[in-house]
């Protein structure tokens, strides 16, 4: 997994660190048009989009403050997420705002209806065009139904794929934040990709969403 | 032997390198043989990767609101 977190979330460049430590302006400026965004959505799976900004703003500030203490042992993405984690469920804790989580474990696996009764692909994927792979999920024309299928997706599901995939987080300590079984996170984890490898092979095959 | 909906179960664990020597065999033994799984795993993959950049990056506007708000705490602090 190290090689999929270091990628575009990580791979701290030495020169971009020192930067940041020192206080560079730009450097932060960069930090923040990276990052921002995914932060919000991790803060939105867990507050609520109305609250979102505001906690991931509260982050930031943080973030700003305790540059020095970023070690480099985790990426800069992961480090990023457990601060609004943290921000997320004192903003909770502070207006006593009681959010739990929707529990679906019995929405149905989203690739099912792919496979014959004897578990053989009857609609096997699609072949993928070879765009660079960091771009796959940023194609203008997948953006609104990426939007749609992460506003419906179940709390659970998007806040694991927020804080795993995205955010790099381990495993273990994503199951703790969210008070939910290794096994439950996996079939929801596997249920959320499955959803975004369907809306990718589904685009890649029509070119449409 | 393993079915293609199974390995499509198991995958996130293989990637995970989760699963034990003996399932690490049967799943090879598996995409030896079936090419939709072979393009399957190629092709979550990449999905993965692509999966921290998916929200994009922020526009100026953006940016400057956070650099504002971190601005004004910074003088806040300092009054106090
Ligand atoms: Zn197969």
């Amino acid at each position: 997994m190290s090689a999929i977190a270091s990628n575009s979330t990580g791979g701290v460049a030495v020169a971009q660190l020192q930067a940041l430590q020192a206080g560079d302006d730009a450097a932060f400026r960069e930090l923040v048009r990276d990052h921002h965004r995914a932060l919000t959505a991790v803060a939105n799976s867990i507050v609520g989009q109305s609250d979102a900004e505001e906690v991931v703003q509260i982050a930031w500030i943080k973030a700003h403050q305790n540059m020095g203490r970023f070690e480099g042992r985790a990426s800069l993405r992961t480090w990023l997420t457990r601060i609004v984690i943290n921000e997320s469920k004192m903003w909770l804790r502070k207006y006593k705002r009681e959010r739990s989580l929707q529990v679906d474990i019995d929405s149905p696996q989203p690739l099912a209806d792919r496979f014959s009764s004897g578990g053989h692909w009857s609609k096997p994927p699609a072949a993928w065009h070879n765009d660079t792979p960091d771009d796959l999920l940023m194609v203008s024309e997948l953006a609104d139904c990426l939007d749609h299928l992460l506003g419906d997706m179940p709390d659970q599901q998007r806040s694991l794929l927020e804080m795993r995939d995205a955010g790099g987080m381990p495993f273990d300590e994503i199951c703790n934040e969210l008070t939910i079984s290794a096994s439950n996170a996996r079939v929801l984890l596997h249920r959320a990709r499955s959803q975004l490898f369907k809306l990718v092979d589904h685009y890649q095959e029509t070119g449409e969403c | 032997m393993l079915k293609c909906s199974e390995l499509v179960e198991r995958s996130d664990a293989l990637l995970a390198g989760e699963l034990s020597w003996r399932q690490r065999m049967s799943f090879r033994m598996h995409l030896f043989m079936c090419r939709h799984c072979r393009r399957y795993v190629k092709q979550l993959e990449r999905l993965l990767r692509a999966i921290p950049g998916m929200h994009g990056k922020a526009n100026e506007a953006e940016v400057e609101q956070v650099m504002r708000r971190i601005r004004e705490d910074d003088q806040e602090q300092h009054r106090h």
